[in-house]
């Protein structure tokens, strides 16, 4: 097989059911199906090319097991990620009190992991407005005291969803040339890395 | 003496596979070619020696054969100014190293300056061991295969020869590291990696696609090469951590397809084959030697997991119900060497392919399964805690129920026969302690034997030498000390006649 090569890893975090699989779906095959099969679309990694200016470049989407039981092991997905899109849903406040924790997380574990909050099923509350329970300012506060980018999206409808997988790859872009000019040929991400099995195995 | 050891032969069939080979009074093994870890290790480097040395003569030949041709090419048109290739990049490397202390260097300049002039040609490749284990399943011949490949992959790059003595280089300098700890080894490859790409990625002009092409035969040449020092090495516990989570998947055989909520359906023919495929391929894991040739069959396996998925729930599979199933395929198969094979990609292979790819998706949910497996309790599959006990002292198992209740008749024999079944399995266990304990024995008792006749051999030799010459008792160690106070009763016997000859009675 000829794997794709990939430029940088973006990780899909967030509480179990708040959407994570049906963005990365609607964002790489332009479709959101409901049905009994609804939480089962999708694939679990993909690679998909974006051009940015003259540039194109390929991002590896991690999806991760939603299933509660194996929350624990989300740690080992996230390492060496550039970009981690923490999903909360918008109609349920106890996915944002976990989108709260991954964020810490990130932040302690994984440095060079730009984060990107999202509210996800933006779809529902335009139909019914009582159904939000996070306000969208409230969100915007949190992501500016983090130095996140925030986002609200439809998977239902593709609002925003495409806008925000573009910032992420415009980001890497901007990052990625300015470490070659800082430092050149120093991956600052890497070493550490390697390890990364080991060091989250005795946690 | 002789009758002792034609009777011990008789005990012990195969007494020749207990020793090493080589005599050196340890205990051999079949999986180092019947030799002990330290003959076994002292011949791997003496195998390693003759590889490098087989190096050299091949690259040399290729440099010879490169000027030569550069000659040729330059006698026909001497009227164009050319460099050659190899110049132009020593130019270049010199610039670069004015302006940037770089790590690989210093591996670099020692060991270059040593190569092994000796004839290579009088080696003679029949005289080294043919290994027939699994361990060492690639005979030599194979890393030289690699060499070989390598230098034709080479060959049409600009910097070609660098790149090779580069790299051979830094192999043969991490063979004089090997008492080195395992994270300092996997940092001094890893930074090799690092520098030697970035560095193609200035000569390519950013052509990562290139440079990752040319990492990945690096990665194959180098760690053929490296393989037996840095897999699963002394100096880690990788060996007891592989033995731990084989020990644990074993105990957790009772776990069945429901517990981990696995979407697979083995009924349908093409999903068992499927399951059966990528146990296959998660055990074929265990024979590679290159880190991407290992990650390949996580990768291939991951594939035979969707499928199944696929076919099971006719929709495609997500990360829900990879990991489970993942899950189940590594209990299933019980992969062999499992931590060190994980330890040995995670030190060993190209970052870039580990950390954001395909290849490390799947890695990375392996390593996810595994950890899962060891901190498994009743409640990661929804069982009671006592349940979970229950199953896993063997006391009950979910394939028959508790209660009567509300069991068909199928149903009830269908447990009878896994009653059946457990019982087996707990009698072949049972049998298995019984035959590991039969062994201890036999070689405790060789133990014992060997010690009784290098007593009764040591006085042996004692004893004529002293009744010979009584004056030197005094000045040898203990055993001649013994030997002297039997001389002592001896002194009596002098006085007697001499013995008896022997006499031949005809008829
Ligand atoms: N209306 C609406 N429903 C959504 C949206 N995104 C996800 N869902 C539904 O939320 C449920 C969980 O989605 P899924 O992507 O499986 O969540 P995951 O567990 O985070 O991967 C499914 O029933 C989806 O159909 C959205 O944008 N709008
Ligand atoms: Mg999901
Ligand atoms: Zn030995």
């Amino acid at each position: 097989m000829s794997a794709m090569r990939v430029d940088a890893k973006v990780v899909m975090l967030g509480k179990e059911s708040v959407g994570k699989t049906s963005l990365v779906e609607r964002y790489v095959h332009h479709r959101f199906l409901v049905g009994p099969y609804q939480n089962t679309i999708g694939a679990a990694f993909v690679a998909k090319p974006i051009q940015v200016g003259d540039k194109v470049i390929t991002l590896g989407i991690w999806d991760t097991a939603g299933s509660e039981r194996y929350e624990a092991m989300s740690r080992i997905y996230y390492r060496g990620a550039r970009a981690a899109v923490v999903c909360y849903d918008l109609t349920d406040s106890s996915s944002f009190q976990r989108a709260r924790f991954w964020v810490k997380e990130l932040q302690n574990c994984e440095e060079h992991c730009k984060i990107y909050l999202c509210g996800t099923k933006n779809d529902l509350i335009e139909g019914d407005r009582s159904l939000r329970q996070i306000d969208y300012h409230d969100a915007q506060d949190f992501a500016e005291e983090i130095g996140a980018q925030h986002f609200e999206t439809s998977s239902k409808t593709g609002s925003n969803v495409d806008d925000l997988f573009q910032k992420v790859a415009e980001d890497y872009n901007n990052t990625a040339f300015q470490y070659m000019t800082e430092e050149p040929g120093v991956d600052l991400g890497q070493k550490k890395d390697s390890y990364f099995y080991s060091c989250c195995h005795n946690n | 003496m002789m009758s002792q050891r034609s009777e011990r032969r008789g005990i012990h069939l195969d007494q020749s596979e207990l020793l090493c080979k080589k005599g050196c009074g340890y205990y051999g093994n079949t999986a180092w070619q019947g030799l002990c870890s330290k003959c076994w290790r002292e011949e791997n480097q003496r195998e390693r020696q003759k590889q490098i040395q087989e190096d050299w003569a091949l690259a040399e030949r290729l440099q010879r054969e490169e000027e030569e041709a550069y000659a040729s090419r330059h006698q026909r048109a001497q009227s164009q100014p050319t460099i050659t290739p190899f110049s132009k990049f020593e130019e270049r490397k010199t610039k670069e190293k004015s302006s940037k202390v770089n790590t690989v260097t210093k591996f670099f300049t020692p060991s270059a300056k040593t190569p092994p002039k000796k004839d290579t040609t009088s080696f003679d490749t029949q005289s080294s061991p043919s290994p027939s284990s699994s361990s060492s399943r690639h005979p030599p011949a194979d890393t030289d295969h690699a060499t070989r490949e390598f230098i034709d992959f080479l060959k049409p790059l600009k910097s070609g020869r660098e790149i090779f003595k580069q790299c051979r280089a830094f192999t043969e300098s991490m063979v004089y590291k090997r008492d080195m700890g395992a994270d300092e080894l996997s940092e001094c490859v890893q930074d090799f990696y690092q520098n030697l790409s970035d560095r193609l990625q200035t000569q390519f002009k950013g052509s990562t696609e290139h440079v990752e092409s040319v990492m990945d035969e690096v990665e194959k040449y180098m760690m053929t090469r490296l393989y037996k020092e840095v897999f699963c090495p002394e100096t880690t516990d990788d060996e007891k951590k592989d033995l731990a989570i084989q020990k644990r998947i074993r105990a957790l055989h009772w776990v069945t397809i429901e517990m981990l909520c696995v979407p697979v359906d083995e009924e349908i023919p093409e999903v068992s084959d499927s399951v059966v495929k990528a146990i296959t391929d998660v055990i074929e894991m265990d024979s590679k030697r290159v880190p991407k040739d290992k990650l390949a069959c996580i990768t291939r396996c991951s594939k035979h997991i969707f499928n199944a998925i696929k076919i099971s729930k006719k929709e495609a599979a997500s990360a829900d119900d990879f990991l489970p199933t993942l899950i189940y395929i590594v209990l299933k198969a019980n992969p062999p060497r499992l931590q060190s094979n994980i330890q040995y990609i995670t030190r060993f292979c190209n970052p870039s392919r580990l950390m954001t790819g395909e290849d490390g998706y799947y890695f990375t949910n392996l390593c996810c399964a595994v950890a899962f497996i060891e901190k498994l309790d009743g409640q990661s599959l929804n069982l009671s805690p006592e349940e979970f006990e229950l199953y896993m002292s063997g006391q009950a198992s979910p394939h028959w129920p508790q209660g009567a209740g509300a069991s068909s008749p199928g149903s009830a024999a269908l447990s009878q026969v896994h009653k059946r079944l457990d019982l087996l399995t707990g009698l072949g266990e049972r049998q298995d302690r019984v035959i590991e304990k039969a062994r201890q024995l036999e070689s405790d008792l060789i133990d014992w034997t060997d010690e009784v006749e290098q007593k009764v051999q040591s006085v042996l030799e004692s004893f004529p030498q002293e009744t010979h010459n009584p004056t030197a008792t005094t000045a040898s160690g203990t055993t001649s000390a013994a030997a002297s106070a039997i001389d002592s009763d001896n002194v009596e016997n002098e006085r007697l006649p001499p013995p008896l000859q022997p006499q031949v009675f005809a008829g």
